[in-house]
């Protein structure tokens, strides 16, 4: 229920021993490396990043090969496995794994090889493609297309830009040729180019060429064969290509059979570079090492005994000093442990600042439930997250674990209000009874009241939960205060505002229009008079008290003042709190919506066909979006309204040197 | 039969109209984003999804009052009194105004907001929590808006 006190913890050991007391600290994941201590004359650190950036290579290599077969053989994975978290390798199987490493690695790099292979089979597809169409216009020659002369003679083959015919191709040859004696045949035509096959003698071709030059004349395709022959060679080039693709995937399915391996890989390799990263930290002389970091007390006993067990190891303990901020780790019940996420998601707590985690766990789930309000929601709720605890809670990763509790302790609250309110699927048993039964008498009864009768009795109880809650957050203020010892300070910043707040409100319930307004009794007019004195002196109070850490009075009391005008702002976050109201409806109303849409089929089996679907659609709609506003809407309540009242963060987490692995646990079994 | 009835249902269909657009528009500008931070790191879907959601209320709250009207007028239940007075007609127009107006503004700028929101997550994916609580401040309006709606409509019917 709290911050768990941090130690710093030194460790001084043999660097014979440097390797084994750093993968036992590793595996026991419970001292973050944190040092105080400068580089001297006797202890200096020795850098290790070349080694930690090549481990990090073949760990990012393994997660490229893992791609690869992740897109070429994909796995099958199911529900559980996404639940499950890592897997755990006992050390047999981890000792085994290791032994093989040299060939993990060639098997690392023959899935990339044959990614490399692949992508370059699968690009030379389209280029044997074009050179086969390339190839087209020539099919009915039969010559190498590289042809250039005989003995006697020079020889042109290749395309020109536009369409010729046998007269139109002399008359512009001829034009630029002059008297040149020249034989030319026309392979093929179409608009866009002309194939040639010209013939001379070789004293022309200096005069051909030019000619030639001037009609745009280019190359064909070169190819040593003969046309035909080589569109067959393309041909059974492509075919190759096709088999081989075919076969490159075949590979792939027995390769995936390596994935374990190259997950192994992959966390082995990112294990041991973390242990370099940490080893260029450490403080070497020539035959001992030095580590300093931060320990969580109720660990430090522990490790130094299994240390000392294992090793020739001086371990000391220290307290962190006072301007020192040590990181944080929070612990607390099974009740408040879930939500310890969503502190952190706002901030860790600061050094001296009190963990708010139960506190705004009492709270949470009452609000949580209030917004979603449908017993039957929150039955669905408790009841899958429940299964998936039971079925899966032991494997699960602990962010996973602790997110579906806070879902259940929600399902079990959003039941509670519910039942108070009287919604089960919104108005799903009186429907059903009316249209399919013909009972109209039956209904499920509120056991408090039903908000959509009494929208203001309703909104009532949420100014009430919201004064409570917001009185809470003060309170803890005030209960830091006193542990510091500031018994002055609880008194202006919590007293003063808890009488000033309530003799308002006394006040306020006094007026008969007000009090009707909210659907409450009228207070009898003698409490007036003491709540208006009550009022007025603890608004002095802070008025004098507001801007106390001023010295100049002047500006102490407009500080004051404007700590009185703080009242707006409670007046806002308790109007914030009418959420509660509106998502409590809007569920109640959305699921009635879709109940009486379903009901419009009547007494007829087309009509229960029809109401079981819209139900069922509807309600698994409304559930998501109005259980993701509850959720939304209780952080917001919780970060804004309550936390503003007495919380500000701004710690480190703790983060120990461990194990960070993606696929397997290696930690119980490395212990022994 | 009186216009009574007519502004009275107007009341309740632009409610569920201008929310709708507004939603649609807000929704419609955080997926945008949320698609392109979800190109770069698939594993941000959920943590998107949430925040393009965000902008969604208003939407369902504009449809909230129109049911609620169209319930209380007996448009649905097939109760309508066709010669419903005008003033009470106008009276559940101007109970639906705050919806009508408000819901669509903080749609389309709780859609900006959650745009913001997403490319912080997409940076650094720890910020989650605190990028789902600017979309949620600007959603406090909508639901002040709500509520006056909300305990107006009520008001109005006991009147009548």
């Amino acid at each position: 229920m709290s911050v768990v006190p941090m130690k710093r913890i030194s460790v001084i050991a043999m660097k014979k021993d440097r390797k084994a007391v750093l993968e036992y600290l590793q595996v026991l994941g419970v001292v973050e490396v944190s040092f105080k201590r400068k580089e001297d004359e006797v202890f200096r650190k020795q850098d290790m990043s070349a080694q930690q950036r090549m481990f990090e290579q073949r760990a990012a290599q393994a997660e490229e090969a893992l791609q690869i077969l992740k897109n070429n053989a994909p796995e099958k994975t199911s529900i559980a496995a996404a639940l499950t978290g890592r897997v755990e390798m006992s050390r047999q199987e981890f000792d085994e794994k290791l032994a093989r490493r040299e060939e993990i690695l060639k098997e690392c790099s023959s899935v990339i090889e044959l990614d490399k292979h692949l992508a370059e089979t699968v690009s030379s597809i389209p280029k044997l493609k074009d050179q086969k169409k390339a190839l087209e216009p020539w099919m009915n020659f039969d010559l190498p297309l590289d042809l250039k002369e005989t003995r006697k003679t020079a020889i042109f083959t290749g395309t020109l830009q536009g369409e010729y015919d046998r007269e139109s191709l002399y008359t512009a040859l001829k034009k630029y040729a002059g008297e040149a004696a020249f034989d030319a045949d026309i392979i093929s035509a179409d608009a866009t180019q002309t194939c040639i096959f010209l013939v001379c003698g070789k004293k022309d071709a200096a005069a051909l060429k030019e000619a030639l030059r001037r009609l745009s004349f280019a190359a064909p395709p070169v190819t040593g064969m003969n046309p035909k022959d080589s569109a067959a060679k393309i041909d059974r080039e492509l075919e190759k290509a096709d088999s081989e693709l075919t076969t490159i995937h075949d590979k792939f399915q027995e390769l995936a059979k390596f994935r374990d391996d190259l997950k192994f890989m992959s966390d082995y390799f990112t294990v041991r570079a973390d242990k370099y990263g940490v080893i260029s930290d450490l403080l070497q002389s020539r035959r001992v090492f030095f580590l300093e970091g931060y320990i969580p007390e109720p660990d430090a006993g522990s490790v130094q005994q299994r240390l000392e067990a294992k090793f020739d190891v001086a371990v000391t303990f220290s307290e962190p000093g006072k301007k020192e901020k040590p990181p944080i780790l929070l612990k607390n019940n099974g009740f408040a442990a879930p939500l310890e996420g969503v502190t952190e998601s706002y901030s860790m707590p600061d050094k001296g600042e009190i963990d708010p985690t139960f506190v705004s766990a009492c709270f949470y789930y009452i609000l949580f439930g209030m917004m979603l309000s449908d017993a039957a929601y929150g039955i669905i709720l408790a009841v899958a997250t429940g299964i998936i605890l039971a079925k899966f809670g032991k494997k699960m990763e602990d962010g996973m674990k602790k997110t579906m509790k806070m879902f259940f302790f929600c399902g079990l609250s959003t039941t509670f209000w519910g039942f108070m309110f009287g919604s089960f699927f919104g108005d799903a048993v009186s429907v059903i009874a009316t249209t399919f039964f013909n009972r109209p008498d039956i209904a499920l009864k509120p056991l408090w009241f039903e908000p959509i009768n009494e929208p203001m009795r309703m909104l009532s109880f949420c100014f009430l939960v919201a004064l409570i809650h917001m009185f809470v957050g003060v309170g803890v203020k005030g209960y830091q205060q006193l542990k510091a010892g500031q018994v002055l300070d609880f008194i202006y910043d919590c007293v003063f505002w808890w009488v000033f707040i309530i003799a308002l409100i006394v006040w306020l319930l006094s007026v008969p229009s007000m009090a009707g307004m909210l659907q409450l009794k009228t207070l009898p007019q003698a409490v007036v008079k003491p709540a208006q004195i009550l009022a007025l002196i603890s608004a002095i109070g802070i008025i004098l008290t507001g801007g106390r850490e001023s010295k100049n009075w002047f500006k102490r009391i407009l500080k004051g003042l404007y700590a009185l005008y703080g009242i707006s702002s409670w007046l806002s976050d308790v109007l914030s709190y009418s959420r509660l109201l509106a998502l409590g409806l809007a569920t109640g109303v959305i699921a009635t919506v879709f109940n009486s849409m379903g009901s419009m089929g009547g007494r007829t089996p087309a009509g229960v066909i029809m109401f079981i679907v819209v139900f069922l659609i509807g309600n698994v709609l409304n559930l998501a979006i109005n259980a993701l506003g509850a959720y939304v809407h209780t952080n917001r309540l919780t970060y804004v309204e309550f936390f503003g009242k007495f919380y500000n963060g701004g710690g480190k987490k703790f983060v120990p040197f461990a194990a960070n692995t993606k696929y397997y646990k290696f930690k119980e079994d490395m212990e022994s | 039969m009186s216009f009574g009835l007519f502004f009275a249902l107007a009341g309740a269909a632009l409610a569920a109209a201008t929310s709708g657009l507004g939603s649609a528009k807000g929704v419609g500008m955080a997926g945008q984003a949320a698609a392109g931070a979800t190109t770069d790191n698939p594993d941000l879907f959920s943590k998107v999804l949430i925040l393009q959601l965000l902008p969604g209320t208003q939407g369902i709250y504009g449809l909230l009052i129109a049911f609620i009207c169209l319930s209380q007028i007996g448009i649905m239940g097939g109760a309508a009194n066709p010669d419903m007075p005008l003033a009470t007609g106008l009276l559940y127009f101007a109970a639906c105004l705050p919806v009508i107006i408000v819901e669509p503004i903080s749609a389309v700028h709780q859609g900006k907001t959650a745009v913001a929101s997403i490319s912080m997550v997409s940076k650094k994916q720890e910020t989650f929590g605190k990028s789902m609580i600017f979309p949620a401040m600007v959603e406090t309006y909508a639901i002040l808006a709500l509520l006056i709606s909300i305990l107006a409509i009520f008001g109005v019917s006991a009147l009548a």
